[in-house]
């Protein structure tokens, strides 16, 4: 039966889901191994073709596409253990990577030192040319500078070369001339030239991009062609793909040529199968899909079916670590996941995270050493966990140690154990719905149009509840939520998108300038993506501002670049745009636009509907926990399984799977759907949320 | 100042207190985004040279989490008690336009929106503020930093004390026209405006949003509890300092108005670790001067304070709570005082506000080793001032903050200077020009912008060197003006640091003839000339012998010190390959040791 693959290797698991052709859906997990990744997958692939009676080369042989994502780029560039690199810059500008575009939080801390630059000074070249703004060359490229260039290659052992030249995305001819100069003497070192990668107004953006591209290359170029060798060995037949930072997938060849795209692929994937899992179970194409794991908690906006974008993803902070200079899928992280530690500081205030107790020692009820309460323990005392079966029964737990680990803090806040525990959950529940607000409200939506998507091991414990606060419609647990990454892999498009720099007044463009920008724009795909099939849905946009402001917003054209007489209404939804972002539009002011773009999108699973996965089988037996819940008291509430239940269940009650605990307090009630469970808000209740308080 | 006589120990319910507190400060990030997005002149969406803040009915700070420290942590709540007592009927709807030194406000240039925000049954209840550095305030020459104006009237910028600027949520089209006739660019003037308007009123709704929710009273109550929180961690803060008194002095370089030698100012500071409590006592110091260098009200309240806030722990919120255990006195007709009307206080906000600053940290340092620190780098150099002129294509006028660059952060017990934090009143919180886009906006080329090796002030933590660049014209004159320090008496260092490398300017002429540049200017470049300006670095913290040999070695690798600095300050042998010779090092440095 033929079949679709996705894979996301992560540091600790592997995950695999396979998506077969009736529709059904297969996840599993593995243990990564990062010395031979694909040893971990096809560990995972055997176990998948145990369960369904057949051989691993059977399954590879039928699948017609392989998804790849992994954590291999971003833990090489956060871990220092990226490729060797040198930095080719215009001569007088050798600290654009130093000085960055400056920026600095929390004007009182002077304990976080200066970052240190992507690439050290010493391997920082600069080469005497000089390109201006009108692109004219106003100092030409000096041979003699690129012989030096040469010999420091040799010299420092470079191992990839990123070339950032002034003005490059107007005039390339330098950056072109360094490309063809280190090919010539160099055919074999790996070579980024930014004017070719991400071709962006601002000089330090576009170094960043093509050093963390550079960098990666020798890692990732190898890693990618063994990956898919290894997948070919191993009687794979069908099209090998890669995750994008951008939420799209692209040949695995691509990702080869520009690993950069990778960095943020993983977390990328939450929102789409969060889109996804909106749309057929409540219906929504807005939908807030959040992913708490051990330590951070991951939030993103689908608004109107479109994953959140971002033009700065910073890797390591912002200010503080480096930029992408590409736009990516939006997900903000906080610290506050199970194992954040709360602590009462010196002036009497309950604090959550961002500390984290990680894996080891992990929270105080771990017992394997940690003293610090969590926000496990505090799931723990108030009877939300099961002691015995967490994990399925892998991590027992220790109440007694909970209970130790938050004694001091009731103490401090002068109330009882349970209260603090409750405290410390609602704290950590406010950071996730502060995480929350930023990311709805800052884009114009009303988090209560959305319906929440739980994924992660730890969401189930506050979910229901942040639903309730935030007022959303639902709060959705799909049943493959523990391979959130991997199925959204399965589900998204092939995207490729390219832009170009056309810095001019909206109002001045001529036919002939808009037929040439979208002449250039079909170019630049065209090379983009040969090979990739035929089909692409066009997306064209553009990037603009109003004159004199400096930060681009994006308003899509269609599937065209706009003739003059549709100008209008490009320049109307401008003024609509800035409005709904900002709170006011100007239609005094003149715009201009300083990029156009375009996406072609490639849906991959036309017609299709959206996988199933197998069914839990139900434990037996009725089971009953003592819970405390706000408001309520210590009750015993029932403790199901998924597969008890059918129509909507009332709460309080606990619903306990393989990998998460749901806990559906007083008010809420949870029922079956199509691909997991759903908890809504009881309005008829005695339990009022603030937001109907105020209506 | 407001002072509780005791702690007091709240049972409020702390969960609430904290999710207020990350509330307001969530209101403050989205008033700030706004501005930042929407503004119109590098000022503000580059530089970020603006605050966002909230305030109770009563004028007291809640959240600062948004803005410059030397915009708000003293000034918001006396230029809020100018907008009570010029307005009694305030209503909803109402908004106020303030830029007045003389009640409360920084400098002229920084036009202040303040809204107050009403409940369903029209009572005040809090008051959000955005203030944000113009482009130009219609000053007598395009600049925003009028140094050497003798007073208000030469300086030239049009006041506005508290001026109704919108009623009923409409503009009051009276002082639009006002601004549109006296202030330069007025489109951007005009756009700038309509940010900030945007960014407060943005605020306000966030407000009527969360008082809905929580209720009014309730909100009240917790932020009283959030400024007695406050309070309480500045104590516990203060405690772990040593008590002691100490004085010490910064001296800004002479400009027109100032002593031949330069201003000296000077800060006498109190620690009182037991009581926690400090108090700045700045009486003693000069009278005001016929230039635009004295600090208004707020400039030496908030500039003392930073002074504090930059030695303790960096977590004690800064608002009204925590400020109760700040004294700071204040003369009339003091240069770091109260400036009567009509004293020009043009360049309030930076120059001599961050020698007071840098006086505060170093007095802690003289009472306490294990804090303060250095001097940050003395501003504000060319290349981060205000450009003007003409389009060479289109002739349109423009007229601009820049910030291609700024001084270095200082040496401090903690780390090395922060290589861009420009002043230590804004912290290097502004965001500096891309090359690209400042030679789209204006009619210039950067030649260079690289830092300076051996400017850093040495010390066991060095500070941030300074910062060369070179730009020219294009193909029309344009004009720089600007107010500098930092050349004559340059970032003095901590605790046997060594003092930071002196700021200097320079105009190289089309013939390659140089021409040293004042401290204060107002300079026009032709096409073919470029102007060189070097900015000053941090001070540096602690003896330079006792810097880790690492670190040393690795400022030597990345080309921030020489090897012969190297070896001359910090005692540290490079071989011929430029690597450490860890044999010579220890004896070169036993050597030294002993001959101290």
């Amino acid at each position: 039966m033929a079949c679709r693959i996705a894979v996301d290797i992560g540091g600790t698991f592997s995950d695999v889901a396979i998506e077969f052709e009736d529709g059904s859906i297969a996840i599993h997990k593995a243990p990564s191994t990062p010395d031979d990744p694909v040893a971990g997958v096809l560990a995972a692939l055997d176990a998948a073709a145990a369960r369904n009676g057949t051989s691993r080369r059977a399954i590879l042989a039928a699948a017609e596409v392989f998804i790849y994502t992994s954590t291999k780029a971003i833990n090489a560039i956060v871990t220092g253990s990226a490729a060797r690199t040198a930095f080719v810059t215009t001569a007088g500008h050798p600290d654009i990577l130093l000085l960055r575009e400056g920026g600095r939080t929390e004007p009182f801390d002077y304990t976080v030192p200066f970052p240190a630059p992507l690439v050290p000074r010493r391997l920082t070249f600069q080469v005497t040319e000089r390109i201006d703004a009108a692109g004219r060359i106003l100092t030409p490229l000096d041979p003699a500078g690129l012989e030096r260039l040469a010999e420091a290659v040799k010299r420092e052992r470079i191992e990839a070369v990123a070339v950032c030249l002034l003005w490059s995305i107007v005039n390339p001819a330098h950056e072109q001339a360094v490309g063809r100069f280190l090919a010539e003497r160099f055919p074999d070192l790996p070579v980024t030239l930014s004017h070719e990668l991400n071709p962006c107004l601002r000089e330090y953006r576009r170094a960043s991009s093509a050093c963390l591209d550079a960098a990666l290359k020798p890692v990732m170029t190898a890693h990618l062609a063994d990956f898919e060798a290894r997948l070919r060995q191993e009687g794979f037949d069908g099209t090998a793909l890669a995750v994008t930072s951008q939420g799209g997938v692209v040949p695995i060849a691509a990702m080869a040529r520009a690993p950069i795209h990778a960095l943020n692929s993983g977390p990328a994937m939450a929102p789409v199968a969060g889109r996804a899992f909106a749309a057929a179970d409540a219906g929504s194409n807005t939908a807030v899909v959040i992913d708490t794991g051990g330590t951070t908690f991951d939030v993103s906006l689908v608004a109107d079916g479109r994953l959140p974008a971002t033009q700065e993803l910073w890797i390591g902070g912002r200010y503080r670590g480096h930029i992408t200079g590409f736009p990516s899928v939006d997900v903000s992280s906080v610290g506050a996941g199970g194992g954040s530690i709360a602590a009462v500081d010196e002036g009497g205030l309950l604090q959550v995270g961002p500390a984290s107790a990680g894996a080891v020692p992990g929270p105080a009820c771990y017992g394997r050493g940690g003293t610090a309460a969590t926000v496990t323990d505090a799931a723990l005392v108030l009877g939300y966990l099961d002691p015995a079966g967490f994990l399925g029964g892998r991590m027992p737990l220790d109440p007694a140690l909970a209970r130790t680990a938050i004694e001091p803090l009731a103490a401090a806040l002068d109330i009882g154990i349970e209260a603090a525990a409750a405290a410390i959950l609602e704290v950590a529940g406010e950071q996730m719905v502060q995480a929350i607000e930023e990311v709805t409200i800052r884009r114009g939506v009303d988090p209560a149009r959305a319906v929440l998507v739980a994924g992660g091991g730890a969401a189930g414990l506050g979910a229901v509840e942040l639903g309730r606060r935030l007022g959303c419609r639902a709060v959705l647990f799909p049943s493959m939520a523990p391979a959130m990454s991997a199925v959204g892999a399965l589900l998204s498009d092939m995207l490729r998108e390219v832009r170009v720099t056309r810095f001019a007044r909206l109002d001045s463009l001529s036919a002939a300038d808009l037929e040439r920008i979208g002449a250039d724009l079909s170019a630049r795909l065209a090379a983009e993506t040969a090979g990739d099939g035929a089909g692409a849905a066009l997306e064209y946009f553009l990037e603009g501002r109003y004159e004199r402001q400096i930060w681009e917003i994006e308003i899509p054209l269609g599937a065209g670049i706009p003739g003059p007489g549709e100008m209008a209404a490009v320049r109307a939804a401008f003024d609509a745009t800035h409005a709904r972002l900002f709170g006011i539009g100007d239609p005094r002011s003149a715009v201009e636009v300083v990029s156009w773009g375009l996406r072609a999108r490639t849906v991959q699973r036309a017609g299709r509907e959206l996988p199933r996965a197998e069914a839990e089988p139900p434990r037996p037996g009725p089971r009953r926990r003592r819970a405390v819940f706000a408001g309520v008291g210590a009750v015993a509430v029932p403790v199901l399984t998924p597969a008890d239940i059918g129509s909507p269940v009332p709460g309080p009650l606990i619903v306990e799977s393989a990998y998460t605990t749901i806990v559906v307090p007083p008010g809420a009630e949870i029922g079956v759907t199509a691909h997991g469970l759903m908890a809504t808000i009881r309005r008829a209740s005695g339990e009022i949320g603030p937001r109907e308080a105020a209506a | 100042m407001t002072t509780t006589p005791l702690v007091r120990r709240h049972h409020r319910d702390p969960v609430a207190l904290a999710i207020l507190k990350n509330r307001f400060e969530a209101i403050a990030r989205k008033m700030a985004h706004t501005l930042l997005k929407t503004g119109r002149s590098g000022v503000l969406n580059t530089a970020r040279d603006f605050s966002c803040g909230i305030l109770t009915a009563d004028g007291e700070l809640v959240t600062g989490a948004e803005c410059y420290p030397i915009h708000v942590l003293r000034g918001p709540d006396l230029m809020h008690a100018t907008m009570k007592a010029f307005h009694p009927d305030l209503r909803p709807g109402d908004a106020v336009l303030h830029n007045s030194p003389y009640h409360g406000n920084t400098h002229a240039a920084d036009h202040a929106i303040m809204i107050p925000v009403f409940d369903d049954r029209g009572r005040h209840r809090f008051t959000t503020l955005v203030k944000a550095h113009q482009a130009d305030c219609g000053n007598s020459i395009p600049t925003t930093y009028v140094g050497t104006a003798r007073d208000v009237y030469e300086e030239g910028a049009v006041i506005f004390p508290a001026v109704l600027v919108q009623r009923d949520y409409r503009d009051i089209d009276d002082i639009i026209r006002m601004c549109e006739m006296r202030i330069r660019v007025p489109e951007q003037w005009r756009g700038d405006y309509l940010a900030s308007l945007g960014a407060a009123r943005i605020g306000e709704q966030e407000l009527l949003e969360l008082g809905a929710e929580r209720g009014w009273d309730a909100l009240e109550d917790h932020t009283r509890a959030w400024f007695d929180y406050s309070e309480r961690r500045m104590v516990s803060a203060l405690g772990r300092l040593a008590s002691g008194r100490a004085v010490a002095h910064g001296t800004h370089d002479a400009i027109p108005g100032t002593p031949p030698d330069g201003i000296r100012v000077q800060a006498d500071v109190t620690i009182d670790a037991a009581a926690g409590r400090v108090s700045i006592d700045l009486t003693d110091n000069p009278d005001c001067m016929p230039n635009g260098l004295n600090l208004s009200q707020g400039c030496a309240l908030s500039a003392a304070i930073v002074g504090i806030f930059n030695c303790i722990d960096h977590t004690v919120p800064p608002n009204a709570g925590s400020l109760r255990r700040i004294e700071v006195k204040l003369r009339e007709n003091c240069c770091v005082g109260i400036p009567r009307h009509p004293t020009s206080v043009s360049v309030a906000t930076t120059n001599l506000s961050d020698r007071l600053s840098c006086a505060v940290q170093r007095a802690v340092a003289a009472i306490d080793p294990r804090f303060g620190m250095a001097d940050g780098g003395p501003p504000f150099p060319p290349v981060a001032g205000v450009l003007s002129g003409f389009e060479p294509d289109t002739g349109a006028p423009y007229c601009n903050g820049i910030l291609f660059a700024g001084s270095g952060g200082p040496g401090n017990p903690y780390t090395d200077g922060w290589v861009t934090l420009l002043s230590m009143g804004n912290a290097g919180m502004p965001q500096m020009h891309s090359i690209e886009v400042a030679e789209i906006q204006h009619p210039i080329v950067i030649h260079d912008r690289a830092i300076v090796p051996d400017t850093g002030g040495d010390g066991r933590r060095r500070g941030a060197p300074g910062t060369l660049t070179r730009f020219g014209p294009t193909a029309a004159p344009v004009e720089v003006g600007y107010v500098s320090d930092g050349t004559v008496h340059p970032a003095e260092g901590v605790g046997g640091g060594l003092p930071g490398g002196p700021s200097r300017q320079w105009r190289v002429r089309a013939d390659g003839s140089e021409e040293i540049l004042p401290t204060y200017g107002q300079v026009v470049l032709q096409p073919g000339e470029s102007l060189i300006s070097i900015t000053a670095a941090g001070g540096g913290c602690g003896d330079p012998l006792e810097r880790e040999v690492e670190r040393v070695a690795e400022d030597v690798a990345e080309g921030w010190v020489t090897p012969a600095r190297a070896r001359a300050v910090y005692a540290v042998v490079c071989a011929a390959d430029g690597t450490i010779d860890p044999t010579a090092t220890a004896a070169e440095r036993a050597a030294r040791r002993a001959a101290a």
